[in-house]
């Protein structure tokens, strides 16, 4: 791997360890819901918020759905309270706090960045950094085991031995 | 050595997270903890099932045991667990115990059909527009809370409760709150008959 390949490996792996800060933010909710700004003002905007809100959910009944998607009885009565919570005044955030107090952080789609979750952020860096060890870690044994000393790869020449090379130069000067 | 110890030692470090994923496979989505349990429960008012102009509400059973029992017609389980709830409601007459039915996404007049069928005499609201049953995190039917006299959540159920479960549970609530019953309710018991007994040609 050149040294080029190596940097632009580091340079991706340091830029997606600064994005975990990012991560663990959503753990207040700032992040997780749409700020104050985004209050609607037309039924539009409402209805758009209402399925903003709705889509961070997971439908109760059916688990894999987001209370967006799903046709359910539970989730249309889910989006309807969003809808009526919003009317009411409440911010997204008082909203979705609601449904965690309600349900746990099982109504949320993407989990957050805290206890046993941080596992489903942090596993995938890890794994990628110790197979890049590992992989890194054989190609260095290989090329000691090809014998230069520098730690590059030799030449196949420099390393025969007597006969072979006598009869490789016999070749060589048969074919000229 | 280094290849050495890399042989081990890596099956080692990945040995806990293949525990913790195997661990998982094991859990049931039904089983989620109720975020519930050890708060007190959400207050309602509802209308009642039998008659629409009068309504219930959570606060009119304050100081005693409640069994609030999330159910439906169309429910299979419910079912099953009803000759249970029967059994609840005509167990405990010189105790503080009420069971509640809440009637989940059904409609009004298939939870009459459904007791007048089955038997059983208790309160029963309906939750139109499934409020009440959002703000409990009900995740299906059946469901079944047990409240103290403190009006505090102490368990939830999912799914049909069986006998066993409503005494130990009941008995429990009554023993914290100082509510014991004169004649102790025997969990094992199991030639009862309901007095409410569903008629024959069901």
């Amino acid at each position: 791997m050149t040294s080029r390949a190596l940097r632009a490996v580091a340079v991706g792996v340091a830029a997606w360890c600064g994005a975990l800060p990012a991560v663990a933010q959503e753990d207040t909710l700032a992040a997780e819901a749409p700020g104050p700004a985004a209050r609607a003002s037309t039924s539009e905007e409402l209805d758009a918020l209402v399925t903003q809100i709705a889509s961070k959910l997971r439908c109760p009944e059916c688990r894999a759905q987001s209370v967006a998607e799903s046709s359910s009885r539970i989730s249309r009565a889910m989006r309807e309270d969003i809808r009526e919570r919003l009317e009411a005044g409440q911010t997204p955030e008082e909203i979705v706090q609601f449904f965690l107090d309600s349900y746990g952080d099982f109504i949320l789609l993407q989990p957050r960045a805290r206890g046993l979750n941080l596992l489903v952020y942090l596993l995938p860096a890890a794994g990628f950094l110790v197979a890049l060890g590992i992989g890194l870690a054989k190609m260095r044994s290989r090329r000691r085991d090809l014998g230069a000393p520098d730690g590059r790869p030799g030449d196949p020449v420099d390393q025969m031995d007597a006969d072979d090379r006598a009869w490789l130069d016999a070749a060589i000067r048969g074919g000229s | 050595m280094r290849a050495a110890h890399l042989r081990w030692v890596l099956p080692l470090a990945v040995l806990p997270l293949l525990a913790l994923l195997s661990w998982g496979l094991t859990r049931s989505p039904a089983t989620l903890p109720s975020t519930l349990v050890g708060r007190p429960a959400p207050d309602f008012e509802l209308p009642s099932l039998r008659d629409d102009t009068d309504s219930l509400g959570l606060a009119d059973y304050r100081g005693g045991v409640v069994v609030l029992n999330y159910w439906a017609s169309w429910c299979v389980p419910c079912i099953a667990e009803h000759a249970e709830l029967v059994r609840l409601s005509e167990s405990y007459p010189s105790s503080p115990v009420q069971l509640v039915g809440v009637l989940f996404q059904d409609e009004r007049e298939n939870g009459r059909r459904f007791m007048s069928r089955m038997g059983g005499e208790w309160p029963i609201v309906t939750d139109e527009g499934s409020r009440t049953s959002i703000r409990y995190g009900v995740y299906g039917v059946p469901e079944t809370f047990f409240i103290g006299a403190d009006g505090v959540v102490a368990y939830r159920q999912v799914g049909p409760v069986t006998w066993p479960l409503i005494v130990s549970k009941v008995d429990s609530l009554l023993a914290a709150g100082r509510l014991l019953p004169s004649e102790p309710v025997d969990p094992l018991e199991t030639s009862y008959r309901p007095e409410t007994a569903p008629p024959a040609n069901r």
